[in-house]
């Protein structure tokens, strides 16, 4: 009896979290499953059955071809923008003769903890295309026609990916900045003893040994993306994305069909389906990234 | 020493293990009453109120303190101030668990109410009777009900009239020397328009949008039965007639948005707005200086004894049907709602004037306004009162004006008609429609 106690002890004093999990977490995820295999549309309807009609239906969305692709559009600009601007950053902020150092650090990372309701608002200010700061002060003096950042479909996913490039840079370069201070310098140093210069150090010696910073930043690039919501709803001031859906995330569509058009199997559907597309597209990017390599 | 410190770690875990039963089994069961003195306890009523309109939240707990003294038991009134967004979301989801966390009354605006009658049954009290016996059909605007009317249940009472009226910069139009109180048709103020429009300055601009304009001309995006008639003749015809505004008489344009448009207002780019009344509050907060410059009157008719007005926005409170203290809730609605006290009071503290005709007449309603240039503005929508059209609800508002929001930009850069796009929506909702019938 005691041994049996004892072995169970260590099960009961970390059940809390798996109770938690399993209440808040996994129910939920497994109900949204089992929903999203029913019609239920509106509060106190009753659930029909429809098997995977909801997921055809998905496929035929005109509206969820467009959030697929903004969102795949915005996770492309976090990946191949954002993530090389923290590099550089980082690389910029750990060069030795570097003064105030922490001053920039601080300013840099600064717009991470600041809420993305307030950044978006800002940036709405920012973007407007009669009297915003972009179009006045950098456009303007170029000799540049203004933009309707916010008005043109064509322009919202580039400003909300300048929005993520000033909100995210930071916080990733500090990821990057920690890669890099764990580099070893008598490596770096044999490197240059063998006659390796500036870009041959990074490319062979600095990336590969940052690969491990470089999947931490790069799968979480990807999941942020396709979970952004408050910025874009913000920003276009809309759930659906502003004219023609130009800034309609995956989420954005998820929310309107649960809260707005009360479509509860729909919403579920949707998504179940996002779930799967991010663990699909993160496998694969680790798979990329050599994640599963031994080496 | 061992033995002593087995036999802790087993009493700490019989312990924790009681007092974790013990918490989700206090957790699991319903609130049960203190137990039974003998004596007839005095009747005790917990009322929660939601709202995500901070002016409605202070009106409430005002009323809440008279309700109170005038109680005979012992009432305690709460009123929970939540975000717009999260609280429409927040009673979505306690009315779709049946009414677990809900409120008792629950403010709800118009452009969001339309979602809780999708699937038929709102989880929400139907007043219809209560209104009925109590005589308050004839005391209400009775229009304005038609926005929490559904298949001939009415599920909320309107805070507000909303009747639209015309905001204009009187001393732009006096110095072009035009004459805005002889302006009667909206050809006549086409015709005032030009007289002050510049290549900069205009006499309107596209913020008021195209149901405001509709409404006012018997028409909206659905009918009385719930159908789509965005794709009305009416319908198109005005939008038309509003791009006219700006392509053929050059006194209107698209407007920025936001704090955009507050700039473009405090440069006097735009001299006049045809806005609800609580549009009025929204010059005095956020163009100060144009204190005295501003004036309103009665919307210019489209034809001859047309409506004078619109309406624009609302919100209802509305008595959750899971609530246990139904009959209160609606005793209290009475008396904040359905009084002439209430009523004035409302409009003392949150300037929205009553859709309740018996308050209209107060005196503390029509108190000179100093920034409309002195004019009575309670006087004006007590003018327009009788013409306020109804706006009749529909569980597909919400996605039909989702979709053309996506278009009105298209629309206004003239990449696409009216026509092709209100034909477009009004075919997608009626195939939904038809799918959920």
């Amino acid at each position: 009896m005691g041994s049996w106690q004892r072995r169970l002890a260590p099960y009961f004093f970390i059940s809390p979290f798996f109770i938690g999990y399993a209440v808040f977490f996994l129910f939920p995820v497994l109900w949204a499953g089992r929903l999203s295999l029913f019609q239920m549309t509106g509060i106190g309807s009753a659930p029909v059955f429809i098997g995977a009609q909801n997921y055809l239906d998905l496929l035929r969305d005109e509206l969820f071809r467009k959030a697929l692709f903004n969102t795949t559009y915005y996770a492309l600009g976090s990946i191949l923008l954002i993530a090389p601007a923290a590099l550089g950053l980082a690389l910029l902020l750990t060069r030795r003769r570097l003064r105030a150092r922490e001053f920039f650090r601080l300013f840099y990372f600064a717009p991470n903890i600041t809420s993305g309701v307030v950044v978006a608002i800002i940036f709405g200010l920012v973007f407007e295309h009669e009297y915003g700061l972009i179009n006045n002060l950098i456009l303007a003096p170029l000799g540049f026609a203004k933009i309707r950042w916010l008005l043109d479909a064509e322009f919202i996913l580039p400003a909300v990916i300048v929005l993520g490039l000033w909100r995210w840079t930071g916080i990733n370069a500090l990821y990057f900045m920690a890669g890099l201070q764990n580099v070893p310098g008598d490596v770096k140093e044999a490197a240059v003893i063998d006659g390796a210069g500036r870009w041959q150090s990074f490319r062979y010696i600095i990336l590969p040994l940052l690969r491990p910073v470089i999947i931490f930043v790069m799968t979480f690039a990807v999941i942020g993306s396709y979970n952004l919501f408050a910025e874009p709803a913000l920003l276009t001031g809309d759930v659906a994305g502003g004219p023609d859906n130009g800034g309609l995330f995956m989420t954005m569509l998820l929310y309107m069909n649960g809260f707005r058009f009360m479509k509860f199997g729909y919403a579920a559907a949707l998504g179940i389906s996002l779930a799967l597309i991010i663990l699909v597209l993160t496998l694969v990017q680790l798979r990329i990234l050599g994640m599963f390599r031994e080496d | 020493m061992n033995r002593t410190h087995c036999l802790s770690r087993r009493r700490f875990l019989q312990s924790a293990g009681l007092a974790l039963s013990a918490g989700a089994l206090a957790a699991c069961a319903t609130a049960v009453p203190a137990a039974d003195s003998g004596a007839p306890a005095a009747a005790a009523v917990d009322m929660e109120i939601w709202t995500f309109v901070n002016t409605h939240a202070r009106w409430f707990r005002s009323m809440g303190e008279d309700y109170q003294a005038e109680f005979a038991g012992d009432f305690n009134l709460t009123v929970s101030e939540i975000a717009y967004t999260d609280m429409h979301d927040k009673v979505q989801i306690a009315l779709q668990t049946g009414g677990v966390g809900a409120p008792d009354i629950a403010d709800l605006e118009q452009g969001r109410f339309g979602g809780f009658l999708r699937g038929g049954d709102p989880g929400l009290v139907d007043i219809q009777d209560r209104l009925t016996e109590g005589g308050y059909l004839e005391d209400l605007v009775v229009n304005r009900e038609a926005l929490y009317s559904y298949k001939g249940k009415i599920y909320g009472v309107e805070h507000a009239l909303t009747p639209v009226v015309l905001y204009y910069r009187a001393d732009a139009f006096e110095a072009a020397g035009v004459d805005m109180e002889a302006v009667e048709t909206w050809d006549d103020f086409i015709a005032a328009g030009v007289e002050v429009s510049t290549a900069d300055v205009k006499a309107i601009s596209f913020s008021s949008p195209l149901e405001l304009y509709a409404r006012q001309r018997g028409q909206d995006y659905f009918n009385e039965a719930g159908e789509v008639t965005l794709d009305s003749e009416l319908c198109i015809e005005t939008m038309n007639w509003l791009l006219a505004l700006r392509d053929a008489h050059g006194i209107a344009d698209q407007p920025p948005a936001g704090d955009a448009w507050w700039a473009a207002i405090n440069e006097g780019k735009y001299l006049s707005h045809a806005g609800a009344d609580w549009y009025a509050g929204f010059f005095k907060d956020n163009a100060p200086d144009l204190a005295g410059q501003w004036k309103a009157r009665p919307l210019p008719v489209w034809e001859p004894n047309g409506l004078t007005t619109s309406c624009y926005g609302g919100t209802g409170a509305c008595i959750v049907r899971t609530s246990e203290v139904v009959e209160e809730a609606w005793d209290f609605v009475e008396y904040t709602m359905l009084s002439v006290e209430g009523n004035v009071r409302r409009f003392e503290l949150t300037s929205l004037f009553p859709p309740y005709i018996p308050a209209m007449d107060d005196p503390r309603l029509h108190a000179a306004d100093e920034y409309f240039s002195g004019q009575d503005l309670g006087g004006i929508f007590a003018q327009v009162a009788a013409d306020v059209p109804a706006q009749y609800q529909s569980p597909y508002r919400s996605e039909l004006n989702t979709k053309l929001g996506a278009k009105w930009q298209a629309i206004y850069d003239l990449e696409e008609t009216p026509a092709d796009v209100f034909t477009s929506i009004a075919n997608e909702i009626r195939d939904i429609m038809a799918a959920e019938a």
